[in-house]
């Protein structure tokens, strides 16, 4: 594993929108840039690929440089090897899907192109669509014609622009497993813009948070869930730790299944994964209620001997925000402080954790696809 | 570029010479000229191009390098412009006198045919019509009409109802249109088939303006077909279809 | 019914077409995707043949290529005859002319093809002549077929400064609107009626194609 990333980015700018970033995306990962709108992320994501020409930058993409206004270096778009998936997906009109794909593969032999093109169809669930135009495709048929075309580059990274919020609910859960599983099968390093707390925990690896047009906080999702960074920066953001599990063992009898990670478990309702598998955790401190001693007779699966690490104000006044550590795992209850005074809380004070197993959100790729 | 290369491989077909010369004339020679074309075909097996305009708008053009090869113009004093300037083969020669004509269409408060007593009382007691004549800046036939009717002591009464012609053929249109009560035309004009069978005419008599002696010349760049006409409009043929046509002939 | 009048009418359409369309292509170009900040003072002149009568047009084009101007004298010396009166003369009046008519439907079209559209051909790897050739110019073609009707319409119907920069010189510069007049100058109604029927089916004909390319560029079949 490469500890060079697969992507830096150093740019500022006052104008059209002010922006002072630097931040690093490493290989593989999925970096979610959050933030509210109109805080400059699209135009944070329109200076990487090329189309936007900030006052200084300096960008580079494994050993190419992309940017460097202070050596006059400028890569066009077209030289560079990313793939953009804009807001409105930007659809050819006067194309088919066919098309659309082979437009991108002026890089491949024109022997080869006809048999990359029906892969990437294969690949983006557009099987049987080639001929179709985008005025003929549904919003999540589109969405994924874009990602097509910007996959069938070939891309060092993936660069993508609120994808999945021009649709609904549904379709939104079922296009981020096809992501998810797309970016996986490719590894490409992925750039996500998005405002949406969900996108965040599901797909991202990697968060940048951007306020003001500044690098607020950044990290894992995991670090800033789990820190309750994000809650600082994003009202919207339900408290909640995150992260990725991995599938220990199934009971069929009992109808469960354990998850582990950092060496604690959980036990969560069955699913349909297999050993070893990755599975994203969420839990919500909403979720999490605390005890001073392991209850008896109670229906929860999952009692977890932690220490409190911390406790912060929460939204509410009357709530607050109890950072838990096991080991090297963290978790995040929501109590009120009335609780917290109840149960002498505070920083090292030894307490069970106790979560509901159907309140752990497990979220795999190949469900309900 | 492209446009320049373009343009360039156009000049090359275009300067490919033409057999049949070009020839400006006066418009009041529209009928006379006609018949002379006609018969030069026929005898000759040659034809000409013939444009038809003011005398006055034809010399500026030729001035600019209008590709004209001879020039029938209706006023000598054209054509003497052009010599001055070095643009004419010679001095050319002068191919008949042109005349005037008071002219009204059928049913013109003006009479049958009209009189220019008539013309006097309506103009002075401010009753007439609209009165054509050809634009006295640039066509003779104007200038002469302008010359008439200050020496009627009629310009400043006419003058308000005056309708302008470009040159003697639209002046003539305008005066047998049926818009205007009539007007002062080329005499070859309103003898010709159409004018003749929309109204009548009186002559004016030569003294009352300045004589329109007709000079034609040959350009400098007049081919040798061009030369040919010249010739045969100077020739017999042609001579009696002028005189036939209201044109006077030139003693020699 | 002058026969060389409708050629040449039809030849000084076609070649403005001809030389029009690119030049213009690349100016509309420039004014839809461009931010210049001579913009505005480039669309008015540009405009400028629709306000303008066409003697004024006709004025200053005389003085500009006219015999004494320095344009004027190059040609001469290079093609032998003047540029005035002369078709070559017509065919450069009528392609300043007719700029409006082939401008402006074209950088509307290309106006319309959206900025993120031409962003994402960018990123697919499409430099800047495949970009023009593989996206705007199949969209906007529906506004490139309405520039050329309507610069052939137009041209086959431009009198005044046809008049004034080309004279009424038959075979080179004597158009079928030319000749119409002249034919009526001529006390030859029949000849005139003629001529204008056909240039008036001619004309009829090239709207109509204008109004079904527009119908099928919104769309609607």
């Amino acid at each position: 594993m490469s500890h060079c990333p697969a992507l830096t980015v150093r740019l500022e700018q006052a104008t059209p929108c002010p922006l002072d970033v630097a931040f690093d995306v490493p290989h593989g990962a999925v970096l979610a840039i959050f933030g509210a709108s109109g805080s400059g992320k699209t135009t944070l994501l329109r200076a990487i690929a090329g189309l936007h020409r900030p006052a200084s930058a300096r960008i580079t993409c494994g050993a190419a440089t992309w940017d460097d206004t202070s050596a006059g270096v400028r890569v066009p778009p077209h030289q560079r090897r990313v793939g953009y998936v804009p807001q409105d997906y930007a659809l050819f009109p006067h194309l088919d899907v066919r098309e659309h794909v082979a437009i991108a593969l002026a890089h491949v032999p024109s022997a080869d192109r006809r048999a990359r093109v029906d892969a990437l169809l294969a690949l983006a669930h557009l099987d049987g669509l080639g001929e179709r135009r985008p005025n003929a495709l549904s919003g999540g048929q589109r969405q994924r014609v874009a990602l097509a075309r910007a996959l069938a580059r070939d891309p060092a990274v993936l660069l993508l622009d609120e994808p999945f919020a021009a649709l609904d609910g549904e379709l939104r859960e079922s296009l981020r497993r096809e992501l998810v599983s797309l970016q996986q099968a490719t590894g490409v390093a992925t750039v996500l813009v998005t405002h949406d707390c969900d996108d965040v925990a599901r797909l991202a690896t990697h968060v940048v948070v951007l306020a003001g047009g500044r690098v607020a906080t950044s990290g894992t999702v995991e670090e800033l869930a789990c820190s309750n960074a994000l809650a600082a920066h994003s009202p919207r953001w339900d408290p909640a730790a995150v992260y990725d599990a991995r599938v220990l063992g199934h009971d069929p009898e009992r109808q469960l299944t354990r998850v582990g990670h950092r060496g604690l478990e959980f036990e969560i309702p069955i699913v349909a994964a297999s050993i070893d598998e990755t599975v994203r955790l969420r839990i919500p401190a909403r979720s999490v209620v605390l005890a001073v001693r392991r209850p008896e007779g109670l229906s929860l699966h999952n009692a977890i001997a932690a220490t409190v690490i911390e406790i912060q104000p929460a939204a509410h006044a009357a709530l607050r925000i109890v950072r838990l550590g096991a080991g090297d795992a963290r978790l995040l209850a929501l109590v009120t402080a009335d609780a917290v005074s109840n149960l002498r809380l505070e920083t090292g004070r030894p307490v069970q954790a106790l979560v509901k197993s159907v309140a752990i959100d497990a979220w795999l790729p190949g469900l309900g696809a | 570029m492209l446009r320049l290369l373009v343009a360039v491989a156009l000049c090359a077909c275009a300067s490919v010479p033409r057999a049949e010369p070009l020839v400006a004339a006066a418009s009041d020679l529209q009928f006379a000229l006609e018949e002379i074309v006609a018969e030069y075909r026929r005898e000759s097996g040659r034809d000409v191009r013939v444009s038809y305009g003011s005398s006055g708008n034809f010399t500026r053009q030729i001035a600019q390098g209008a590709p004209y090869e001879l020039f029938l113009s209706a006023d000598e004093a054209y054509v003497e412009q052009l010599v001055a300037r070095k643009l004419t083969r010679g001095t050319g020669a002068r191919y008949s006198t042109g005349r005037l004509a008071l002219y009204a269409p059928m049913g013109s408060p003006l009479g049958r045919p009209p009189g220019l007593d008539v013309l006097g009382e309506r103009a002075r007691a401010g009753v007439l019509g609209r009165f054509a004549i050809a634009n006295p800046e640039h066509a003779p036939y104007g200038r002469a009409a302008a010359e008439t009717l200050r020496h009627l002591g009629l310009w400043d009464a006419v003058r308000p109802r005056l309708v302008i012609g470009e040159n003697a053929a639209q002046a003539a249109r305008y005066a047998s249109g049926g818009d205007a009560e009539g007007g002062l035309v080329a005499l070859s004009l309103a003898l010709g088939p159409e004018l003749a069978a929309r109204g009548t005419h009186t002559v004016i008599p030569e003294s009352w303006h300045a004589p329109l002696h007709q000079r034609m010349v040959l350009l400098a760049n007049a081919s040798p077909e061009a030369e040919q006409f010249y010739r045969y409009v100077l020739g017999p043929e042609s001579r009696a279809v002028l005189a036939r046509r209201g044109f006077q002939l030139p003693a020699d | 019914m002058d026969w060389t009048a409708l050629r040449l009418s039809l030849e000084l359409a076609l070649a403005t077409v001809v030389l029009l369309l690119p030049l213009a292509f690349l100016l509309a170009r420039w004014l839809a995707y461009g931010r210049p900040r001579a913009r505005g003072l480039v669309e008015s002149l540009v405009a400028l043949p629709l306000i303008l009568p066409p003697t004024v047009v006709g004025y200053y084009l005389l003085t500009a290529f006219g015999r004494g101007s320095p344009l004027g004298r190059a040609f001469e010396g290079m093609a032998g005859h003047p540029l005035v009166f002369s078709f070559e003369g017509l065919l450069l009046a009528s392609v300043l002319v007719n700029l409006p008519f082939a401008v402006q439907p074209m950088q509307n079209a290309l106006a319309a093809v959206p900025e993120g559209v031409r962003d994402a051909a960018r990123c697919c790897g499409l430099g800047p002549l495949d970009v023009v050739r593989r996206i705007e110019l199949p969209l906007a073609l529906p506004g490139i077929a309405t520039a050329a009707v309507l610069t052939f319409a137009h041209t086959l119907g431009e009198f005044g400064v046809v008049l004034m920069v080309g004279g009424s010189i038959p075979g080179e510069t004597r158009t079928v609107a030319i000749a119409i007049y002249d034919r009526v100058q001529a006390f030859d109604d029949r000849g005139a009626g003629i001529l204008a029927l056909v240039l008036l089916v001619v004309s009829v004909a090239a709207l109509w194609a204008t109004n079904a390319l527009a119908r099928r560029a919104s769309g609607r079949p």
